[in-house]
C-alpha cells in the first residue's frame, strides 16, 4: 500500500481510527449495561397496579404459578433452594435485587416464604411484578 | 513516523488481530444485553431496622382470607373500598402502619392489590405478614 502511495496520489487509504473509537465507545457501553438477568422462563399472568414503577436495575427474577411452584433460571425450584441461590447471587454482584412474578392466582404463602428467603438471603430490595394501571 | 520508515528493520503494529477481538467482544456485548422492563410494587421493608412492637390501636389491620374477602379493620370490604378505608384510617394518624395479612391460600394478585391501594392511600409504612390459621 504504502509503495503504491508514493506512485499514485489519488490512491487513498481508509482511516481507521474514528470507526475504532466508536467501536471501542459501544464495547464500553455494552459491557457496563450487561448485567446478566436471571429469567423466569414462565409468563404468569400478572395483577394490575397503580404503584407500579419500572425496575431497569432488578437482575434476579423469580416466578411463581399458578400452582404455587418457583422458577428460576428456567429451572423449577424448592423454597429452601432459593436462599443459597440468592446468596450466590449476592456473592456475584451485592447489590442485587429481586423481582417476583407471581401470577394472580397463585397462592400468597408461597409468595411470602419466597420473599422470606430472599431477605434471609441478604436482600432487601424485593419488589412484586404487576401491570402499571393505563391511564 | 512515516518518515523515519525508511528504516527496514522497524515494524508496524498489526492491529487486525486486536480489531477481530474487539468486534467479536462487541457482538457478544450485543447480543447478551437484555433490557430488564419489568414494572413491580414494591414490597421491601422501609428501613434494615428490625420490626417494631406497635401499638395494636395504631395499626390498620387489613385482613385477606382464604376464599378471598378482605376485612379493614375488621369489616368486611370490597378490594375497591380498601383504599377509602386505609384513607381514613390514615386521616386519625397519619403516622400509623399498614399491616397485610394474608392467608396462604388467598390468591396473590389481590394481596398485590391492596398493598397497591394502601400505597395510592398514603401509607408510608406497609408490611407483610402471614396469617396464622
Amino acid at each position: 500500500m504504502r509503495k503504491r502511495r508514493s506512485k499514485e496520489n489519488e490512491d487513498t487509504e481508509i482511516n481507521i481510527t474514528p470507526m475504532l473509537d466508536i467501536v471501542f465507545i459501544m464495547l464500553i457501553f455494552f459491557i457496563v449495561t450487561t448485567s446478566f438477568v436471571k429469567e423466569t422462563g414462565i409468563s404468569p399472568k400478572k395483577p394490575v397496579a397503580q404503584t407500579a414503577e419500572s425496575k431497569p436495575r432488578a437482575n434476579i427474577l423469580i416466578g411463581v404459578d399458578l400452582d404455587g411452584r418457583i422458577w428460576i433460571n428456567n429451572r423449577q425450584m424448592q423454597v429452601n433452594q432459593v436462599r443459597q441461590l440468592i446468596e450466590d447471587a449476592v456473592n456475584e454482584t451485592p447489590e442485587s435485587s429481586v423481582v417476583l412474578i407471581a401470577d394472580q392466582e397463585s397462592p400468597t404463602g408461597v409468595l411470602i416464604d419466597v420473599m422470606d428467603q430472599v431477605r434471609l438471603g441478604g436482600i432487601i430490595e424485593i419488589a412484586v411484578s404487576a401491570e402499571p394501571e393505563s391511564q | 513516523m512515516r518518515k523515519r520508515r525508511h528504516r527496514p528493520d522497524e515494524a508496524e503494529i498489526n492491529i487486525a488481530p486486536m480489531l477481530d477481538i474487539i468486534f467479536i467482544l462487541l457482538i457478544f456485548f450485543i447480543v447478551t444485553t437484555s433490557f430488564v422492563k419489568e414494572f413491580a410494587v414494591d414490597m421491601s421493608r422501609p428501613s434494615n431496622a428490625p420490626p417494631k412492637t406497635e401499638k395494636l390501636s395504631e395499626v390498620i389491620f387489613v385482613k385477606i382470607d382464604a376464599s378471598g374477602q378482605i376485612f379493614v379493620k375488621d369489616r368486611l370490604t370490597d378490594v375497591r373500598a380498601v383504599r377509602a378505608n386505609i384513607e381514613s384510617g390514615l386521616a386519625a394518624n397519619p403516622e400509623s402502619p399498614v399491616v397485610v395479612a394474608a392467608a396462604r391460600q388467598a390468591d396473590a394478585g389481590l394481596l398485590v392489590r391492596v398493598v397497591d391501594q394502601a400505597r395510592v392511600a398514603g401509607a408510608q409504612r406497609v408490611s407483610l405478614v402471614a396469617l396464622v390459621e
